[in-house]
């Protein structure tokens, strides 16, 4: 009775959320249901840009940007199946993230984001726009992987900006930032 | 240090003498060593560097193509405008950031980008449009040129050529280098190149500023030009923030060309510029005077406006000019002969925007330019963000005198045609 109760509820919230398009199937499988990575290393695609997602793809597919998992998975996209995908992801609702930053890194984080012109591209709320990824609630290990690459030059960086940005973060800042960026909350899903 | 003396006492002592005089000498350079100075500051955002403290919290910002561009039927292509008599019409849609164009000797229109990394070509067969991708893996392949059979691209970093490129579109020949070694700093600013051949059939091309507002080097802010016979490289003219689009005068073969001016001065400030080249090596202004009339605060300080060469036409602030060319089609009116159609393609950097349209320049009896807008409907409300759907980027006069217009926030080339045709 009370599993079947419980599966009524789940087939319901099932049908309230946006069925997952044939095409995101198999994004999801790493990126998590409706773009919401569990996994720290994969990055979250809910709430993210749509200009952001379509242009990721198609620099992978492009060879721009390198990833021994998205390069084969974006080779086979049009651009109107990356459109596609991208519209579909930007439209689903960020979970809350799982991330608690540490204390002690709360400040030092903001205060990095600030120093370093983080929020004058990502947004005050790191929330990102047109082209520009959402950091706020980004797996950490993403994160950190990232700006890692951009520091090391090896990561693709549309106009060198990134990359600039990134040459005087310390390994220490990186950490800090990647813990503290996680952290963030994104707005409550019905403004979004 | 090597001290070499027979008498070991001495030799002691002298060593001592010059352990001391080390320890002096060490002692008196840690003594003037300033404090351990504060790391650099990481620079701003390219695109927000120059903005004064008042402008801190602006939220200007540029616009971002859809490098996988849209579809021409999403859009309100229906709301575009040209004069009566004209027609405007999709000629084509899914070629990514399309941007710069150049017409083959058979009829292949190239097209170049600034964010994709290939070089596009669009044949016509009866009415019938294929997009086929003939170039990949090239570094911001921006610039395009032909002639003579043979395709030249200019990328961020060199330019290459592709003889015979029109008669092997799906199986293209290997690039041949013309010139290297163009961005050696490989730093953000305006590394992406226009590229044109002169009436000398030299290949003429920008080097922009390193940044909104900063002092270039001996081989920046400029357009240049190199022999594709001898590889000979001159510098054409000077101070030239940066220049996407350029052309010749068909009677004067004087070189006229498009000048983006600094962001951050104002909602009118500075006005961007249409330039005449009269004598090679001239100097336009730039980090110093903008406009032709208006010290930089900074930058110009020391310096008179009447030291450069002032615009032959403002074309208003931050309208972002890109693709111009002279009309030497016979396809539109008699008084369009020889006037330039110029591609706006923004403005970002003021709170009320303008431009987004092709506009047409004719010139009066005295040769005197002035300007009107000629195919509209791009930019939707000006107070919006973004506040266009689409963007003018360059235009190309076809051998039968239509006008062709790339959209490279679309991926999309239209069409602009007189008459029944």
């Amino acid at each position: 009775m009370v599993a079947a109760a419980l599966s009524f509820f789940a087939a319901c919230a099932a049908l309230a959320a946006e069925e997952v398009p044939r095409k995101a199937e198999p994004c999801v499988v790493c990126h998590g249901p409706g773009g919401n990575s569990t996994d720290p290393g994969m990055p979250s695609l809910a709430g993210q840009p749509a200009q952001f997602i379509s242009m990721q793809l198609y620099m992978f597919r492009e060879g721009n940007r390198k990833d021994p998992q998205m390069s084969p998975m974006a080779s086979s996209l049009s651009n109107a199946d990356m459109n596609e995908l991208a519209a579909y992801f930007s439209r689903q609702k960020p979970a809350v993230s799982s991330h608690k930053t540490a204390p002690e890194n709360a400040a030092t984080g903001r205060r990095l984001a600030e120093r370093h012109y983080c929020v004058q591209c990502h947004g005050p709320a790191l929330m990102g726009q047109q082209h520009i990824p959402r950091l706020a609630g980004q797996q950490r290990e993403y994160l950190r992987t990232q700006l890692r690459g951009f520091k090391a030059s090896t990561r693709f960086d549309m106009d060198g900006n990134m990359t600039s940005a990134a040459q005087l973060l310390s390994d220490a800042d990186i950490e800090i930032l990647a813990d503290y960026l996680s952290g963030l909350d994104g707005p409550a899903p019905s403004t979004r | 240090m090597s001290v070499s003396v027979g008498n070991p006492s001495l030799a002691r002592a002298v060593s001592r003498l010059v352990a001391a005089l080390l320890a002096l000498g060490a002692f008196a350079a840690h003594a003037q060593l300033p404090a351990k100075p504060a790391a650099a500051p990481t620079p701003p955002p390219s695109w927000q560097q120059g903005r004064s403290a008042e402008q801190e919290k602006s939220t200007l910002h540029p616009f971002a193509i859809h490098v996988t561009g849209k579809p021409a039927k999403e859009l309100p292509v229906d709301k575009l405008k040209v004069p009566a008599g004209f027609k405007v019409e999709v000629w084509v849609d899914g070629v990514p950031a399309a941007r710069s164009l150049a017409l083959g000797d058979k009829g292949t229109v190239f097209v170049g980008n600034r964010q994709a990394k290939n070089v596009y070509a669009i044949v016509d067969r009866g009415g019938k449009r294929e997009v086929k991708t003939v170039l990949k893996g090239l570094d911001t392949p921006n610039g395009v040129a032909f002639r003579k059979g043979t395709l030249y691209v200019a990328e961020r970093h060199r330019i290459t050529r592709y003889d015979g490129i029109e008669d092997r579109l799906d199986n293209p020949p290997e690039g041949k280098v013309v010139i290297d070694n163009l961005d050696p700093s490989k730093a953000p600013g305006h590394f992406w190149k226009f590229l044109a051949l002169g009436p000398d059939g030299k290949l003429y091309f920008n080097i922009g500023a390193p940044g909104n507002i900063v002092m270039p080097n001996y081989m920046q802010a400029s357009i240049s030009r190199v022999d594709p016979k001898s590889g000979t490289l001159e510098n054409v003219a000077m101070g030239v923030r940066n220049t996407v689009g350029f052309d010749w005068h068909p009677q004067t073969k004087q070189l006229w060309f498009t000048e983006h001016g600094r962001d951050w001065l104002g909602d009118n400030s500075p006005s961007d510029e249409l330039n005449v080249v009269t004598r090679k090596g001239q100097h336009f202004g730039y980090p110093y005077c903008h406009q032709g009339d208006t010290l930089d605060p900074e930058f110009g300080k020391n310096r008179s406006c009447a030291e450069f060469t002032p615009p032959a036409l403002k074309l208003g602030a931050h309208v972002a000019p890109i693709g111009m060319r002279f009309y030497s089609g016979k396809m539109f009116p008699a008084e369009y002969r020889n006037n330039i159609f110029i591609a706006l393609r923004g403005s970002w950097n003021r709170t009320i925007k303008q431009g987004y349209n092709v506009t047409r320049v004719s010139f009066d009896d005295q040769g005197k330019p002035k300007m009107q807008p000629f195919l509209t409907g791009f930019l939707v409300d000006e107070k919006a963000d973004p506040p266009m759907w689409g963007r003018p980027s360059d235009v190309l006069v076809m051998r039968d005198g239509s006008l062709l217009v790339s959209d490279d926030h679309n991926g999309i080339i239209y069409r602009v045609s007189y008459g029944k045709k």
